[in-house]
């Protein structure tokens, strides 16, 4: 669905944010994009949607060009930004006024969506407060039926109940046709929700791999000591919380976070194993 | 399915940018109107109230078209794009499944067409509803006049404000029409162009551009003019090449506006976030 | 459904299946939840659950049928402890050896609590 092929991408010439980054992103998986503060998880989305330009490279979303922002391809993306601005009108004339640039657009299911998050629909948009509001550009954007999602830090502003929302909407909005990319600092919200993790540090993709993957070549697991095999080691109650390469074919629980942890402390060494 | 251009989804992007800058667009001629019509009301209601005088004075409606049309369009023209100066705002709209070129054309249908339109109307309409007011108040089907009009054709009419239109007919330049879309062309430009004080940058740049422009001409017609030419009698030419020279005005003029509206869409294009 | 730190997502999913299927909230032959909803129920990836579902297949535990949807076995009950039981042989039964041995606990104490705890717990 995504193919990104050695992209260069920087806000100033001298200073590139990406080098030579190259990917490709399959439909029917939910992407989990990671990284440190200003590591380019929002600029890779950006440059996703065509809402910035790179300086060179090539990236192909469905066999368009997204720079180029053609409707046949616009239409077919749903971008949920971090910061956004809403009209100030009511739900339904909004819903009215964009709705008709999807041909497949879904009403009902807006509806049912708008239920779920007790969204009301006479609601004016400028007495939402930012929780309602992501909300609702959710459920507009995954009613439109678009192939390629794209989240930035969707769960930050939702409240507890509607992360728990928002998980089970995102579990049932991924179809086979479709490609879910998620950035995020909180994992633990949507832990369970990533199939594939791609990690961004140091202008490229420090990570790229399936949960499945990555359990299978590291093993994840509480330890009273620690002993050699231990790449990485975060001390907690009752012991340490430590990831070790995967000699015994164990079975363990990705640790999004401890993953995350080892990958910027001890990157060459994971590198290592994945490769 | 064309990329670049479709009658129904632009009509979708008129429908859908009316939404959000319907508002600023209404409030805009709302005040627009409040202005005009308070001009005439305190110019013109004492000839109400009063005995009739032949000392109405209507000499401030051109001024007050052409000053408050270029305030109205210029300011209407400076917001089209002024929020793409926050982030949030952009994002949606550039993330809106329709072409640039359709985007383009939806902001040259607000600022140069509607904006245009809808103040020459709303003046027409105030002025129209004054002036009748004033000629119910002054005609008079007993006393007639007789003179030759603007055209020196013969005329006679009834009522003396009659008189007044005939034959106070002002000189119309054509030519010069193009200047509307100038100015639309000009503030819509700054408005994608600056990401705050849109209107105040614009209406600076242009003064310091046409400042310099004008100092430039005036220098370079001199220098090349220089012992040839009584320069007076140049820049107050009212000769036989007069129509000439307004119609090479509004080539002029018609070119820049375009060259402008192109740099508008090209900053559009290329417009990130 | 809380998941637990320490064991894969998919093989929690797997005993939460195996669990009804003992239970009999899931008779043999019925179809079970589909792998979406499923998914949306426990708010994990659907590759997850159909992880899972693949997994328990090749346990015989559940079987698909094309088209309507995945359904427990006949002999779903009989699998499901031959599944549990290498599970509690390999993964747990270790952890608690260890303890025995550290704690010097003796069979005969074991034994004990054993046959209390059944009598407590299933009323026999």
């Amino acid at each position: 669905m995504i193919k990104i092929n050695d992209l260069n991408f920087g806000y100033t010439k001298k200073d590139l944010l990406f080098k030579n980054l190259s990917m490709q992103l399959k439909a029917g998986h939910i992407y989990g994009l990671l990284g440190k503060n200003g590591a380019g998880k929002s600029s890779l989305l950006k440059n996703l949607a065509g809402l910035v330009y790179a300086h060179s490279g090539s990236i192909e979303v469905m066999g368009f060009d997204p720079a180029k922002r053609q409707p046949s391809l616009l239409k077919q993306i749903c971008f949920i930004p971090e910061e956004f601005h809403l009209p100030s009108v009511k739900i339904d004339a909004y819903v009215k006024a964009n709705a008709p640039f999807y041909p497949d657009f879904d009403h009902q299911y807006l509806n049912d969506l708008l239920s779920e998050f007790d969204i009301p629909v006479a609601q004016k948009l400028v007495n939402m407060s930012y929780g309602q509001k992501k909300k609702l550009i959710i459920a507009f954007g995954l009613a439109t039926q678009a192939k390629l999602i794209i989240m930035d830090e969707p769960t930050n502003g939702l409240d507890i109940p509607s992360k728990a929302q928002f998980r089970k909407i995102m579990a049932a909005a991924l179809t086979e046709d479709r490609c879910i990319i998620i950035s995020t600092h909180q994992v633990r919200d949507l832990d369970n929700l990533i199939d594939t993790v791609i990690m961004l540090d140091e202008n490229a993709v420090a990570l790229k791999a399936s949960i499945e993957e990555i359990t299978s070549k590291l093993c994840f697991k509480r330890m009273t000591e620690l002993d050699e095999t231990v790449i990485y080691a975060e001390p907690s109650l009752s012991g340490y919380n430590a990831v070790t390469p995967n000699y015994h074919h164990e079975d363990s629980k990705l640790d999004m976070e401890l993953l995350f942890n080892a990958m910027l402390t001890e990157k060459n060494k994971l590198k290592t194993v994945f490769n | 399915m064309n990329n670049t251009f479709n009658i129904q989804r632009f009509s979708m992007l008129l429908k859908r940018q009316w939404l959000e800058f319907g508002k600023i667009y209404l409030i805009t001629l709302g005040v627009a109107f409040g202005v005009i019509a308070t001009f005439y009301m305190v110019a013109i209601w004492p000839s109400f109230q009063e005995m009739p005088s032949y000392d109405i004075r209507l000499n401030f409606r051109e001024p007050l078209f052409l000053i408050f049309g270029f305030l109205f369009i210029s300011v209407i023209a400076s917001s089209y794009f002024a929020h793409f100066g926050q982030k949030a705002k952009t994002v949606i709209d550039l993330l809106i499944p329709a072409s640039t070129f359709e985007k383009f054309l939806a902001a040259i249908f607000f600022t140069a067409i509607l904006a245009v339109v809808s103040y020459v109307v709303i003046f027409y309409l105030t002025d129209l509803g004054f002036i009748t007011k004033l000629r119910t108040t002054y005609s008079s089907l007993a006393t007639s006049t007789s003179f030759n009009d603007s055209r020196g054709k013969f005329t006679m009419v009834r009522d003396n404000y009659d008189y007044f239109f005939s034959a106070n007919k002002m000189n119309l330049y054509p030519q010069l029409y193009a200047i509307p879309l100038f100015v639309t062309a000009v503030f819509l430009l700054g408005s994608i162009y600056f990401n705050k004080f849109h209107y105040i940058k614009t209406a600076i740049s242009v003064m310091i551009f046409s400042g310099i422009w004008t100092y430039i001409v005036m220098n370079s017609i001199d220098f090349l003019t220089r012992g040839r030419h009584n320069k007076q009698d140049f820049m107050f030419s009212n000769g036989p090449d007069k129509d000439l020279a307004l119609w090479l005005v509004a080539l002029f003029i018609s070119v820049l506006t375009v060259i402008f509206w192109v740099i508008t869409y090209v900053r559009l294009k290329e417009k990130e976030v | 459904m809380e998941f637990r730190d320490n064991k894969a997502i998919y093989l929690q999913i797997a005993d939460y299946v195996c669990e009804r299927i003992l239970l009999a909230k899931w008779k043999s032959e019925e179809k079970i939840p589909s792998v979406r909803e499923m998914a949306v129920e426990l708010e994990v990836n659907p590759n997850t659950v159909m992880r899972t579902y693949e997994m328990l297949q090749t346990k015989n535990i559940i079987s698909n049928k094309r088209g309507i949807g995945f359904f427990v076995n006949e002999d779903a009950i009989a699998n499901v402890k031959a599944y549990r039981k290498v599970q509690f042989m390999d993964d747990e039964l270790p952890v608690v050896f260890r303890n025995i041995y550290l704690l010097n606990i003796g069979f005969d104490e074991l034994q004990n609590r054993y046959d209390a705890f059944v009598k407590e717990t299933f009323n026999t």
